[in-house]
C-alpha cells in the first residue's frame, strides 16, 4: 500500500502567494484552472524533478503524467539536453547579434518537419498560433478564420471567446466555429463566405478538456486541405500540445496531409522556452514582412536545447516509445478499471492519452479517483489529456498500476 | 463586454428580482405577515419582453411564467416601462383588476419595499448579523435567477449558455456541512432554468462555505481563487458548466449594479 500524500507546505506556499501573485498560481499549473479538486489532494508547488518524477516542496514524490503540460518528452533534466544547453550558455545567450545557432536549429526544423521549408522561432504556443494567423491574413488579404468547437489556440483575445472577460465582440468577429470532424458543415462554411476564409486552425486532433478526445474521421484531413486548397485559405495546425508525441515529422505527417504553417512548442525543446513556426515556401515572402519580434526570441540557449532534444528525440524515435508506453499504460489502467467494475475511456493517441471514468456522465466519481492517485503519487488531471515522456520506464508503469488499484479501492469504500 | 439591454433586464426584474420574493417569505416573518391571508394573482405582460403571474396564497408565493389568467394585470408598453416600475420611476396602471387595486398600493408596495430592503442593504442594517444573513441568502436567489434570464436572453450570455452541457448546476451555501440554501440551474439544450431548490442529481456543483464568503463574492470584495484555496469555496462535477456560468455569473453584476 503507498502513503497518503499530504500538503502542508504547498498550502502554507499558496497562501502566502496570494498576497502578491495574482490567483497564487495563475493559469493551467493553479488550482482553479487546474482543477484540483478536492484543493487538498494536489500539491501547488516543486521543489526539483528528475526523469519521469517531480518532488513537491513536501517532499513527495510524483510519476508525473503531465510533463509540465507538455513540455517533458525526453524525462527532466535530460543530461544530453541539458549539457547542450550548458555549453551554449558559456559562450552566450541573450546577445545583440544572433548566434548562428538559430540557423542550426532551423535547418534541423527543416529536415525533421516534413512540410516545412523554413522556421521562425518565439518563445510561447500563443506566440506562434497569433503569427500563423496574422501570415494567413497578410497573404490572403481576408479575415475569417475558422475554428473547430473545441479548440485551443493559446490565449490572445482572438483566440477566446466573445464572454470571456476582457474579450470585446471586435477581437471575434470574424471567427466561425464549426464541429469537429463535420466536413459537410465546414464545406457549408466556404459556400457562405467564398473569397473571405483566411484560414482554418486546428489541433491534429480533439484534445479538448472534460471530453473524450476524438481522433480525426476517415478522410477528414484530406477534405479539409482540399477545401483549403479550393478556396485559397491557409490551412495552420496547431501542433503544440501533440508535436513530436504523434510524429517527429509533425502530427499532419502522421494524419497523412500537409499543413500550410504548422506550430510547435512544448516538446520542442524538453522544456527549454521556444517556439516555432514553420510553413511553405509560399508564405516564407509574407511571414518576413510581418511586425513580429520579442526580448527573449532569439536567445541562443533554447536554440541549442532544441536541437539536442529533436536529435535525441529521432535517435530514440522517442514517438514510437512514447505510444508503445502509453499503450502498455492504458491496457493495465483499463484492466484494472474493470477488475472494480468501472468503465475507464481512454482516448487520444496512446503518448496522449485523455481519461474518464464514464460511470458518471458528471465526472464526479472521475474525479475522486484521480484525487486519490495524486494523494498516493501518480500526478494525474481530471480534466486535461495526458503526457508520456521518454523516461518513464516499464516499474513506473507499473506502480502507477497498482497506486490506480489503490485508489479505486478508496472510491469504492 | 459592459452593454446590457433592457430586454434581458426585464426578463431579470420579474423572474430575478421579483421571482426572489417567493424566497424572501420563506426567509422573513414580516414579508409572510404581509401577505398573510391574501389570496391573489398579479400579472406582469411586458410588450416585447417577459410575461409572468405571482401568485399570493396562504403568505407564500410562487411565480409562473405566461399571464393569462391573473386576478390583477399590469400591462408594460416596452421592457425599459416595467424596468422604470421597478427602480420606482415609472407607476403602472392595471388594465384588469382595479378593485383589488387595493393590494397593489398597500401589501404589495410593502412586500417590495422589504425585498429592496434586503437587496439593496443600508451599511447599518448589514451590522445586524441576522439581517446580513436574511440579505445574503436572499441575494444567493436573486442571482442564481439572474444567471438563467441572462443565459437566456442577453446576446454575451447566450454564448456562455450555447457551450454549457445538459444537467443541474447546483449552488448553495453551507455551514459547517448543513445547507442553508440551495438552488439549481438546469440546462437543457442550452437552454437554463433556475429551481429555487437544491438538487439530488448535479452534474456540477458550486458550494460556498458561509454567508460571509458568498457575500463577499457577491459585492466583489472576495476572490474566488482565495477561497477555493482555503476550501471555503468547494466546486466539482462537470466543470465546464460551471466555466460558462461563471462567465454569466460576471454579467449578473453588470445587470444588477
Amino acid at each position: 500500500m503507498h502513503p497518503i500524500y499530504t500538503f502542508d507546505k504547498s498550502m502554507e506556499l499558496i497562501r502566502r502567494a496570494m498576497n502578491v501573485i495574482p490567483a497564487g498560481i495563475y493559469g493551467h499549473l493553479g488550482p482553479a484552472e487546474g482543477c484540483h479538486i478536492p484543493i487538498d489532494a494536489y500539491p501547488k508547488y516543486c521543489d526539483h524533478a528528475k526523469g519521469s518524477y517531480f518532488w513537491d516542496v513536501d517532499g513527495n514524490r510524483f510519476i508525473d503524467y503531465m510533463c509540465a503540460y507538455g513540455p517533458n518528452i525526453l524525462g527532466y533534466n535530460d543530461p544530453d539536453v541539458d549539457e547542450a544547453a550548458a555549453r551554449q550558455r558559456e559562450k552566450g545567450d541573450c546577445t545583440t547579434a544572433p548566434s548562428p545557432v538559430m540557423i542550426d536549429f532551423a535547418d534541423l526544423m527543416v529536415d525533421t518537419v516534413k512540410s516545412a521549408d523554413w522556421a521562425f522561432f518565439a518563445k510561447n504556443g500563443n506566440d506562434v498560433t497569433s503569427l500563423a494567423v496574422m501570415t494567413a491574413r497578410a497573404h490572403t488579404r481576408r479575415k475569417k478564420i475558422v475554428f473547430f468547437k473545441g479548440y485551443y489556440h493559446g490565449v490572445s483575445p482572438w483566440t477566446q471567446k466573445i464572454d470571456y472577460a476582457g474579450i470585446m465582440p471586435e477581437d471575434v468577429m470574424h471567427n466561425i466555429y464549426v464541429d469537429w470532424n463535420d466536413a459537410d458543415a465546414l464545406r457549408e462554411v466556404f459556400e457562405n463566405n467564398r473569397d473571405q476564409i483566411a484560414a482554418v486552425i486546428a489541433q491534429p486532433y480533439m484534445h479538448g478538456n472534460f471530453a473524450d478526445n476524438s481522433l480525426p474521421a476517415k478522410q477528414f484531413w484530406q477534405t479539409v486541405r482540399k477545401l483549403c486548397d479550393d478556396n485559397g485559405t491557409v490551412l495552420i495546425v496547431d501542433d503544440v500540445r501533440a508535436g513530436f508525441r504523434l510524429d517527429i515529422g509533425g502530427s499532419d505527417h502522421y494524419f497523412g496531409f500537409e499543413a500550410d504553417l504548422i506550430c510547435f512548442c512544448k516538446a520542442i525543446a524538453n522544456g527549454y522556452n521556444v517556439s516555432a513556426l514553420c510553413g511553405k515556401d509560399f508564405l516564407k515572402t509574407t511571414v518576413s514582412g510581418l511586425s513580429y519580434t520579442g526580448s527573449y526570441w532569439m536567445s541562443a540557449v533554447p536554440f541549442a536545447a532544441g536541437i539536442a532534444c529533436i536529435e535525441k528525440m529521432k535517435r530514440i524515435d522517442s514517438p514510437r516509445i512514447l505510444i508503445e508506453k502509453g499503450e502498455k499504460l492504458r491496457a493495465g489502467l483499463i484492466e484494472t478499471a474493470t477488475k472494480h467494475g468501472l468503465d475507464l475511456h481512454v482516448s487520444g493517441v496512446p503518448s496522449l492519452f485523455y481519461l474518464r471514468l464514464a460511470d458518471d456522465p458528471s465526472l464526479m466519481l472521475h474525479q475522486k479517483w484521480i484525487a486519490e492517485c495524486v494523494r498516493r503519487g501518480v500526478y494525474f488531471t481530471n480534466h486535461h489529456n495526458h503526457f508520456i515522456n521518454a523516461a518513464l520506464s516499464d516499474e513506473d508503469i507499473r506502480e502507477t498500476i497498482e497506486i490506480a488499484d489503490e485508489a479505486f479501492v478508496a472510491i469504492g469504500k | 463586454m459592459k452593454q446590457t439591454d433592457a430586454r434581458t433586464m426585464s426578463f431579470i426584474n420579474l423572474f430575478a428580482v421579483l421571482g426572489a420574493l417567493p424566497s424572501l417569505c420563506e426567509l422573513s416573518d414580516e414579508a409572510r405577515e404581509i401577505i398573510a391571508g391574501k389570496t391573489i394573482s398579479l400579472g406582469i405582460e411586458v410588450k416585447g419582453g417577459p410575461a409572468g403571474v405571482l401568485h399570493f396564497q396562504d403568505g407564500k408565493i410562487t411565480v409562473s411564467e405566461g399571464c393569462d389568467k391573473c386576478d390583477i394585470k399590469l400591462p408594460f408598453k416596452n421592457p425599459e416601462k416595467f424596468n422604470g416600475m421597478i427602480d420606482g420611476t415609472v407607476t403602472p396602471i392595471p388594465s384588469k383588476g382595479f378593485t383589488k387595486i387595493g393590494f397593489l398600493l398597500g401589501p404589495f408596495i410593502k412586500l417590495t419595499d422589504l425585498l429592496s430592503k434586503y437587496l439593496r442593504p443600508t451599511k447599518e442594517d448589514l451590522e445586524n448579523e441576522q439581517f446580513y444573513r436574511t440579505s445574503t441568502l436572499l441575494m444567493f436567489h436573486v442571482i442564481t435567477g439572474a444567471v438563467a434570464q441572462i443565459g437566456n436572453e442577453d446576446k454575451v450570455g447566450k454564448a456562455s449558455a450555447s457551450y454549457i452541457v445538459d444537467g443541474n448546476v447546483r449552488m448553495a451555501i453551507t455551514e459547517g456541512g448543513k445547507v442553508l440554501t440551495a438552488a439549481h440551474i438546469a440546462a437543457q439544450n442550452h437552454h437554463l432554468t433556475t429551481v429555487h431548490t437544491d438538487t439530488d442529481t448535479p452534474m456540477s456543483l458550486m458550494e460556498f462555505e458561509g454567508v460571509h464568503n458568498a457575500r463577499g463574492l457577491f459585492d466583489g470584495v472576495a476572490s474566488s481563487f482565495t477561497l477555493i484555496c482555503d476550501g471555503k469555496l468547494r466546486m466539482g462535477g462537470m466543470i465546464s458548466q460551471l466555466d460558462n456560468v461563471n462567465r454569466i455569473l460576471d454579467r449578473v453584476g453588470l445587470y444588477l449594479a
